[in-house]
């Protein structure tokens, strides 16, 4: 879009008849927003599609990853349901999400061991019709059980995310959108899309994904403190 | 008025046994003889009124079950109890059901529909039924032994429609029937035609009566029935079996009946139990908790799925047993002007709750949770597992790591800096936390008390971790977050 003559811009979007091969398509159901608009711009839906599973591949851990999804799933825990988390990696620490504007106590974890599990609980999730928002860690899935997850994603107005590990890239998937996630320059996330309907994306994007600016310039050293009262001993 | 007469063909098997797969020979015996079969044992030759040693002869594998009376009582309430959904008015008349369905026609869309949505409802909860109509109860529980299948509406038309039944439909003493059937008496219509003192002489007295109710010439008074609002139905399987299948279709029998008798009481239940009965062991019990109240059958049948799915069995099931006391009053729906809605809020809730007691059933209770926060200020207290929809918000702090590790990782130093396949850069900022001396104060040294720097650090593949240092000696270096 940037190399287009802005003049022609107008004439062209006026015409109904000519389509520019790197426009992408429109027809994508509106997908629902990831509250980052350079993301937002490559997205066909112009979001996270609804309807069918979003793969995220990524091997890091501390570089903004979760970040990626926190705004779309804050703006989701403000509505009735559960907003699913199936096998997170570690614990998830309360005061950070809160102070990403998610409203925790609609935060459903579910431990599952095994792929098939895990898979099963997404699937429950996906047709129970009580969740906004689903987001499960699958460590080792075959294509049949994302095809079956796939399938019940279908009947339902949700984004799907699932975190995989990054060599998975090579398997075959029926994820509509398929993003892999590796450490950039100067703390910021480098996203690639490997896989999204239309026309396929070339150059990565690169997301300043976490909600404070990088290195903290704190004037002070923040302290929380609760003394512990002073003890006399009377004798 | 219209009575609907609904008959058990084979009601001694029928209530006994309702998984009937149509593979096994089945039987009910009284006194040595076979007083009722199914089909398979039919097609082998077995005959009503055989003895028990000829029978066995004819069909080596017929499965034998001696009268029981108490389990066709229950099993007729658990029939009436489906009943109940579609009128108020439900007697019981020995092994049949009368149902007075005048006032429900309209309600469910005339008789022909009334009658095939409360067929399939007995037949879902394991119960094949004959009916037929007429305006006097005993004249339609007649039609049904004898012409099932008969609808009378005018009482002008019931001589001519009794007229050709057999005499023993009447259920009147054998002697009596003997003594007609001497006089070369076969059918109603014989002894109608018949003057009525020449009866009255022939121990047809009490015969009389009858005809004259079944004709509406007396009064014939029913009593409906009433039950507690309680749920205790058992169903016994013709061979005690393992495989879950098997035993989610006889409990869905249960489920079913269980289901229709809630509507009718516009009740529903939250938790229930299903015992699975063995033959020489304290039965399994499963605990099914909807934690809405439910009487959806598929709801609890998809909970007993995944119980089933996880437990092992000690040994085959012979009979299965479901139990609910606690009723909830549940009001039925209304639609709105155009049918059909967007889901509510409160069905949204029930759909949560129900979801997570299905993720329960199967996975466990504790690996399914919500997280409440606190606002003690040591990170590793400011979240614990909390009751899906008991959780409460904790407050929010800027600078903190998404991830927290389950146990503090210690840190190596080198050259002062702390390392972790790398060294790690610490950013300028840091949050000190000195908190949690209460937990201790019973302990000489504080256990849980945190004394702690936090940082912000870089590690060596520019992630961002969150690590800290002890204040006591020797200040040792942690990892306990992960800004993911």
């Amino acid at each position: 879009m940037k190399h287009r003559n802005a003049a022609l811009t107008p004439v062209l979007q006026q015409r109904t008849d000519i389509w520019a091969a790197n426009d992408l398509p429109d027809t994508a159901q509106p997908g629902i927003s990831s509250g980052h608009p350079a993301l937002d711009a490559r997205l066909p839906g112009g979001g996270w599609p609804v309807g069918e599973l979003t793969e995220v591949l990524s091997d890091c851990q501390g570089h903004g990853e979760m970040s990626l999804l926190l705004p779309w799933m804050a703006a989701a825990s403000r509505r009735e349901g559960w907003l699913v988390w199936v096998s997170p990696p570690a614990r998830p620490h309360l005061p950070a999400l809160a102070a990403a504007g998610l409203y925790t106590p609609r935060l459903l974890l579910i431990d599952a061991e095994r792929p098939a599990e895990r898979v099963w609980a997404l699937r429950q999730a996906l047709e129970s019709g009580a969740c906004t928002g689903l987001a499960g860690w699958l460590d080792k899935a075959d294509t049949a059980m994302l095809r079956r997850l796939q399938l019940a994603a279908r009947a339902t107005p949700l984004p799907v995310l699932l975190f995989r590990p990054a060599h998975d890239r090579q398997r075959p998937s029926p994820a509509g959108l398929r993003l892999q996630l590796s450490p950039g320059p100067a703390h910021a996330l480098r996203v690639d899309i490997l896989k999204r309907r239309g026309r396929p994306a070339s150059t990565p994007l690169y997301l300043r994904t976490r909600a404070f600016s990088m290195p903290a310039p704190l004037p002070s050293a923040a302290t929380c403190r609760i003394r512990r009262p002073a003890l006399t001993l009377i004798a | 008025m219209l009575w609907l007469a609904l008959v058990f063909p084979e009601w001694p098997l029928q209530a006994r046994i309702r998984t009937r797969d149509g593979t096994q020979p089945l039987a009910v015996s009284q006194g040595q003889r076979v007083i009722a079969l199914d089909a398979v044992a039919l097609a082998q030759g077995v005959r009503v009124g055989q003895r028990l040693a000829d029978a066995l002869a004819l069909a080596p594998d017929l499965v034998i079950r001696s009268r029981e009376p108490a389990a066709e009582t229950a099993a007729l309430h658990d029939a009436a109890g489906c009943a109940l959904h579609f009128t108020p008015h439900v007697s019981l008349d020995d092994d049949a059901l009368l149902l007075e369905l005048s006032g429900s026609l309209k309600l469910f869309g005339g008789l022909d529909t009334l009658l095939r949505t409360l067929q399939r409802t007995l037949a879902a909860a394991g119960f094949e039924s004959v009916a037929a109509c007429a305006p006097t109860p005993r004249a339609a529980r007649w039609l049904a032994l004898g012409t099932p299948g008969q609808r009378i509406r005018n009482v002008a038309a019931l001589p001519g429609a009794l007229a050709p039944l057999p005499l023993e439909v009447t259920g009147a003493g054998s002697a009596a029937l003997l003594a007609l059937r001497d006089a070369g008496l076969r059918t109603l219509g014989e002894l109608m035609a018949l003057p009525r003192s020449a009866l009255a002489l022939r121990d047809a007295g009490p015969l009389l009566t009858l005809i004259d109710q079944a004709l509406g010439r007396r009064p014939d008074l029913r009593v409906d029935h009433s039950a507690p609002p309680r749920l205790d139905s058992r169903i016994e399987l013709p061979v005690p079996r393992q495989d879950s299948d098997v035993l989610l279709f006889a409990a869905s029998r249960l489920f079913n009946a269980a289901c229709a008798r809630l509507a009718a009481a516009q009740s529903g239940i939250g938790e229930c139990a299903l015992e699975l009965e063995h033959e020489r062991q304290p039965p399994t019990v499963l605990t099914l908790r909807t934690g809405q109240p439910t009487r959806d059958p598929r709801v609890l049948a998809g909970l007993a799925r995944e119980h089933l799915a996880r437990i092992a069995l000690p040994a085959p099931v012979a009979a299965l047993r479901l139990q609910a006391t606690d009723w909830l009053l549940m009001p039925g729906r209304s639609r709105d002007l155009f049918g059909a809605q967007a889901p509510s809020l409160a069905e949204t809730r029930t759909a949560a709750a129900l979801l997570v007691e299905r993720l329960r059933a199967r996975l466990g209770h504790d690996k399914v949770h919500a997280l409440s926060g606190s606002a003690d200020p040591r990170p590793e207290c400011a979240q614990r597992p909390a009751e899906p929809g008991a959780a409460r918000p904790g407050p929010a702090r800027p600078r903190r790591p998404l991830w927290l590790l389950a146990e503090p990782e210690a840190l190596a130093e080198r050259d002062g800096q702390p390392w972790r396949h790398g060294p790690l850069h610490c950013l300028e900022d840091s949050e000190r936390i000195e908190a949690g001396w209460w937990d201790g104060l019973d302990a000489p040294l504080a256990a849980n008390e945190a004394l702690r720097d936090y940082r912000i650090a870089i590690g060596p593949r520019q992630e961002l971790l969150w690590i800290y240092r002890e204040h006591h000696p020797p200040h040792r270096w942690y990892l306990h977050g992960v800004f993911g």
